[in-house]
């Protein structure tokens, strides 16, 4: 319940590594799509820290961490694709008040499935092997997180079978 | 206001809403009826492992009846896993078994399919995922001896079992995103990463 586990499919990270002569199509778009939704969820977890407590403080930071990492990947790789990143909003709207552990809690929920729709939108917005593999690995940390928070308020069930819908 | 626009990613799930139709439930229109059985489509590979699994989780919870709060939910989405493909699959899926008797339990759902079955493993599976044999599962744990799934003799070890075989599968799924049409990547990614989820639950 602490550290975003490894996927299956590679290191919690994008690593897509642009070749020479792209393969695919549509790289740059299905990229945005993703940072634009970390921008946002970075932005959503600094209220998560504020009413988390204590106690949760090192999950969320957690949380927080790999989300920024995935950001500055996803902004590296949107740039090599010949894209210009798009920008964090000065500010965003929160779905719901958030006051307390549980309100902060359902927020980090919120946010990784949030989280979990732009990536599978992304691996299905390009044909690039590479840039599907960073999105899929994504949209899986994603979803194992936000079974975590879930599990943290135990909701029931857990787990979606279709996380991002 | 450009911001709502973003926000609606994260916030309504604005993006994947208009997608999510063709991928999970519809099917129709975007799976033509194969008309001759050429290749076999590399979706009946993930289905029968979705089955696979789905019978892998009432075998177990047969086996260990204490296990059952924990595990329903998570059989539950490996059956709309299947569900899902079979939409996606349209004609060409084959339908699902209902002899229970295929299990070790005597009160397993009827939608569990035995893993013996002959839709189990096209050879030369494309998708990476090494099936093979037609009885056996061997990356996921879950084996089977004459149409019989085994499990685990203590719970520990059975959940340890599946969680093995959640691992397999969430790679298995993922590795099939990678090339599938945009519909199918779309949902073989999100089962990967439901079946990722899983193994959160079960650790």
């Amino acid at each position: 319940m602490t550290a975003p586990a490894p996927t299956p499919t590679g290191p919690g990270t994008p690593t897509a590594t642009p070749s020479p002569t792209p393969s695919g199509t549509g790289q740059v778009p299905a990229l945005q799509a993703g940072l634009a939704a970390e921008h946002a969820v970075i932005w959503g977890y600094g209220v998560v820290g504020a009413h988390a407590g204590d106690a949760l403080l090192p999950q969320v930071r957690d949380a927080d961490d790999a989300h920024r990492t995935l950001r500055d990947d996803t902004v590296a790789l949107v740039a090599r694709y010949g894209g210009t990143p798009v920008a964090t909003e000065p500010e965003y709207a929160l779905p719901f008040p958030v006051t307390d552990r549980g309100s902060a809690l359902r927020l980090a929920v919120h946010l990784e499935e949030g989280a979990a729709a732009a990536w599978r939108y992304a691996v299905a917005a390009t044909d690039d092997v590479a840039v599907r593999r960073a999105a899929l690995v994504a949209l899986s940390d994603a979803a194992v997180r936000a079974t975590r928070w879930r599990l943290a308020l135990h909701t029931s069930p857990a787990t979606v079978p279709f996380p991002g819908d | 206001m450009v911001a709502v626009a973003r926000r609606s990613v994260l916030i309504g799930g604005a993006v994947g809403a208009g997608l999510l139709a063709a991928g999970c439930t519809a099917g129709g229109p975007s799976s033509p009826a194969p008309t001759t059985p050429a290749p076999p489509d590399p979706l009946l590979a993930e289905l029968a492992d979705e089955r696979r699994l789905v019978a892998g989780y009432d075998a177990t919870i047969a086996r260990h009846p204490a296990l059952r709060a924990r595990l329903t939910a998570v059989r539950d989405d490996h059956a709309a896993h299947a569900a899902a493909l079979v939409t996606a699959l349209g004609p060409a899926a084959p339908p699902s078994s209902t002899t229970p008797a295929a299990t070790d339990s005597p009160g397993v759902s009827p939608t569990g399919s035995p893993t013996g079955s002959p839709t189990g493993s096209p050879t030369g599976s494309p998708t990476g995922s090494p099936t093979g044999s037609p009885t056996a599962s061997p990356s996921t744990g879950i084996e089977s001896s004459g149409g019989r799934t085994r499990v685990p003799a203590t719970p520990p070890a059975a959940v340890a079992a599946l969680r093995a075989a959640e691992r397999a599968a969430a790679s298995a799924r993922g590795t099939a995103a990678l090339t599938a049409t945009p519909d199918r990547a779309r949902l073989l990614a999100g089962i990967s990463a439901s079946e990722a989820s899983h193994v959160a639950v079960l650790a």
